[in-house]
């Protein structure tokens, strides 16, 4: 296979998972057991969720996993009522050569209250053939019912130094030379987001034969979006129309989320005052307006309105 | 009786405006008198000009007609029992015709009346007698095929001055004391809509038997509501906390008026302040949009709404006097312009999504990593080819198609490998026919064959591996199998016989297991 380093480097068994051990030590004694409760892996993107999720079902359903195994992006732009189907359809059967099927779902947090309720009754209706998995960013998105009936397992950021070992490890079988700089580079933009670390790998690997810290640099300016960047600079400048714009093309056309857009906001502007390119004072007025925005997201506004009204407060 | 009943015209000629139509819908019929079969006749034009009462008038003219309109439910088995059957049989002993009317054809309910328009299609086909269709929408996808099929007569709206003359005759008839300068303004405000202009001067002045001006006052503040532009001026406009307040009271989702005031906010205000106050309340009206939603507690819709209506209003120092050209929300219209780029990013992050087990997100938050990626040949032809990326698709990430040179090379590169891979299972193949030969039961499938004698390969060569155990599962299957292949080789070159000889006294093993099993 010679795809995405992401997917040709994601663990295929549970001892290979990196950075969670006590998860996985725990996981085991279900193997063991050959039996589990309902799982919910909670935890920031790029930790392991799904890669341990994967591992586990192949484990314990053992050869006949694919047949007895559903995996449903719950988040995406499906309607409730196909996940509901799908997951009915899939649990009505027995499961074949296996104690039990395994259902699992990906970002529960991004479904809405009504779904999750929904979704609450298949998991009661199917206890006897049916387990299931559900992986989400944020437990306190998850409605109390559903978090009373699973065991949950919180996954934390990888470790520098866990991450370092593996970049070096594809690194080496993929026969590029690198300077231990460059890599510890990546670890630090990451932040203990695995799958972030390993796209930069190969995008500055893409880039030569040494993956050389010039390299990682030239990714990580790259592959922030640029138009954030011009997009403060407008509304800097008091172009509240043109930055708006901008907004709006990142966010429905790139479709970026408003917690992304968030987070790259405040890299710019943490990144502005640390050169020095921004007053100390106005970083943290633009600081605690960005904040409070973050805080309303998640309290459920709409995250392009949200984004817009703090834009005009860079006027 | 209704005036409308009461005044409705009873012949031709009685019919408002439309001269040329109703000329040619004479020919249309004395046609049919003489026997001559003509096309149907379509009736297109807006509401209330007398379609409908055209084609009573028409009825008269034949002995026998059928009438189906909107608020019949209109499935095909419905019309075809109603209408199909009389539309293509002919009385033996009386030679006349029956006018089958259907009113409303572009009215047609896709879902609710499934297959309408395909049976008003075959009657229109089949039919032996005159048929009338009428309806609204000229432009209606509804009623695509049943234009090129009929003769069309596009009906025009009534000119004021007709309509006019018409409702003064009803004043004089009725003996209403009527201000000609309050009828002409009605028959000026009703658009060409008679039905509607005969309604509005029954209700004012049935009773009181008089017409003014401040009349048609009332009603129209009734009747025309508010349109979401009309609040939004004067949200933009006002700073009276009472006009705004009532501004807000229209019927539309209050979220998509936020969606038109946040618009247009800074095409009105200039200042940057106050673009920041309004914004704010903007934001804030958003917030308990989001929390009436999450509690269904649409309570809070109320504050939403001040935030948005009186907040916004007072967020300016002074009212503007200038003319702003009020926009729509362009994020909506931006949503439509960039479907196809949606489109294609949706369709890339599916494949992205089956592939590498994440969310469409997820997929989409790798897309500039993958730009960098494809600026490299090799890396791109790989994973579009891991992806199965489409020409188009791949364009998303590279402007440049990927060079036919590295395109050609790889495909070798892909033969070779499964060459090499077929050869590899073919020395397995010695392992894997014998063993399908002792055990009598059919593959079960491929990969169940497949992964025992690798593991056995595996554990041969343990030892002379331990350096590779590192690798990847990937490479070390590659060394493993070059391994394979050179020992197999070898051993072959050494020995032939020998090799022979084992491969049979493990079938033999085999066999006999088989056998205990039966």
């Amino acid at each position: 296979m010679n795809g995405p380093w992401v997917e040709k480097y994601r663990p295929q068994t549970l001892d290979d998972i990196v950075g969670q051990d006590h998860i996985v030590k725990r996981l085991e004694k279900y193997v063991d057991e050959e039996s589990m409760p309902n799982l919910m892996f909670t935890g920031p993107a790029g930790v392991g969720k799904t890669t341990t999720a994967l591992a586990l079902v192949k484990l314990i359903l053992g050869e006949y996993w694919r047949q007895n195994f559903l995996e449903l992006n719950a988040s995406d732009a499906r309607g409730i009522e196909t996940v509901r189907n799908d997951i009915k359809n899939f649990c009505r059967l027995k499961p074949v050569g296996t104690p039990f099927r395994i259902v699992f779902l990906d970002e529960v947090d991004n479904m809405t209250k009504d779904a999750q309720h929904a979704l609450r009754r298949e998991m009661e209706m199917y206890t006897k053939t049916a387990t299931f998995i559900l992986s989400c960013n944020y437990s306190s998105k998850i409605i109390d019912p559903i978090q009373s009936r699973c065991a949950i397992f919180r996954f934390t950021p990888i470790k520098g130094q866990d991450i370092l070992k593996r970049l070096e490890k594809i690194a080496k079988n993929e026969n590029y030379e690198y300077d231990t700089e460059a890599l510890e580079t990546i670890v630090y933009f990451a932040e203990g987001d695995m799958r972030k670390s390993i796209n930069m790998l190969q995008s500055a690997a893409s880039e030569g034969e040494k993956i050389t810290n010039d390299a990682v640099y030239d990714v990580v300016s790259k592959a922030r979006p640029e138009d954030i960047n011009s997009m403060i600079t407008k509304a800097l400048s008091g172009d509240f129309m043109g930055a708006r714009t901008l907004l709006r093309e990142n966010m429905v056309l790139h479709g970026t989320s408003g917690e992304d857009m968030v987070t790259q906001i405040y890299q710019d502007i943490s990144k502005r005052v640390m050169d020095e390119k921004m007053d100390g004072k106005i970083y943290m007025d633009l600081m605690e307006y960005l904040a409070d925005c973050d805080f309303r997201i998640r309290e459920g506004a709409n995250p392009r309105i949200q984004l817009e009204a703090l834009l005009t407060k860079f006027l | 009786m209704l005036w409308t009943e009461k005044y409705r015209p009873k012949t031709l000629n009685e019919v408002l405006g439309n001269g040329k139509q109703k000329k040619e819908i004479e020919t249309w019929v004395s046609s049919w008198k003489n026997k001559i079969p003509q096309k149907p006749l379509l009736l297109v034009g807006p509401p209330g000009i007398g379609k409908t009462t055209l084609a009573h008038i028409i009825a008269k003219e034949f002995s026998e007609y059928i009438e189906l309109n909107a608020s019949d439910k209109r499935s095909y088995d419905i019309i075809m029992n109603t209408v199909g059957e009389s539309s293509t049989t002919r009385s033996f002993f009386n030679d006349d015709y029956k006018l089958i009317i259907l009113d409303e054809v572009d009215g047609i309910h896709g879902n609710d009346d499934r297959g309408g328009a395909r049976a008003i299609g075959q009657i229109i086909d089949k039919s032996k007698h005159p048929l009338i269709l009428i309806a609204n929408d000229f432009y209606s996808k509804r009623i695509a095929t049943i234009k090129n099929k009929s003769q069309v007569v596009k009906m025009q709206k009534v000119h004021t001055n007709s309509l006019n003359a018409f409702l003064k005759k009803i004043a004089h008839n009725e003996g209403i004391k009527a201000d000609p300068v309050a009828i002409k303004e009605l028959a000026k405000r009703s658009t060409g809509d008679v039905r509607s202009a005969i309604n509005t001067f029954e209700v004012i002045a049935d009773e009181k038997k008089t017409f003014e001006m401040e009349d048609l006052d009332i009603i129209s503040k009734k009747d025309d509501r508010l349109t979401i532009f009309d609040s939004l001026r004067t949200v933009l406009k006002s700073k009276t906390p009472k006009k705004v307040k009532d501004a807000m009271f229209i019927e539309e989702d209050p979220t998509l008026i936020m969606e038109y005031i946040a618009e247009n906010i800074p095409r009105e205000y200039e200042k940057k302040n106050e673009i920041k106050k309004a914004y704010e309340n903007i934001s804030k009206a958003d917030l308990y949009f989001g929390r009436a939603r999450n509690s269904r507690n649409y309570g809070y819709w109320k504050y939403a709404s001040d935030f948005m209506g009186i907040g916004v209003s007072l967020s300016k120092k002074d009212t503007y006097k200038k003319f702003t050209k009020l926009t729509s929300p362009t994020s909506f219209s931006y949503l439509s312009k960039t479907r196809g780029k949606r489109n294609l990013r949706d369709k890339i992050a599916e494949k992205m999504s089956k592939k590498l087990h994440i969310s469409h997100s997820v997929a989409i938050s790798m897309f500039p990593y993958f730009e960098i990626i494809f600026e490299n040949d090799e890396d791109a032809y790989d994973i579009s080819d891991f992806l199965e990326l489409d020409d188009d698709e791949i364009k998303r990430f590279r402007k440049k198609k990927i060079p036919k040179k590295v395109i050609n090379a790889k495909e070798k590169e892909k033969i070779k490998n499964r060459e090499e891979k077929k050869k590899i299972e073919i020395e397995k193949g010695i392992y894997i026919k014998k063993k399908q030969d002792t055990s009598t039961k059919t593959k079960k499938s491929p990969d169940t064959t497949q992964v025992k004698p690798e593991e056995k390969t595996k554990k041969d060569l343990k030892s002379q591996n331990e350096k590779n155990t590192k690798k990847t599962g990937k490479e070390k299957k590659k060394e493993l199998l070059k391994d394979i292949n050179e020992k197999n080789t070898k051993k072959a070159e050494e020995n032939p016989k020998k090799e022979k000889l084992k491969d049979r006294k493990k079938t033999e093993d085999n066999a006999q297991k088989s056998l205990f099993n039966f």
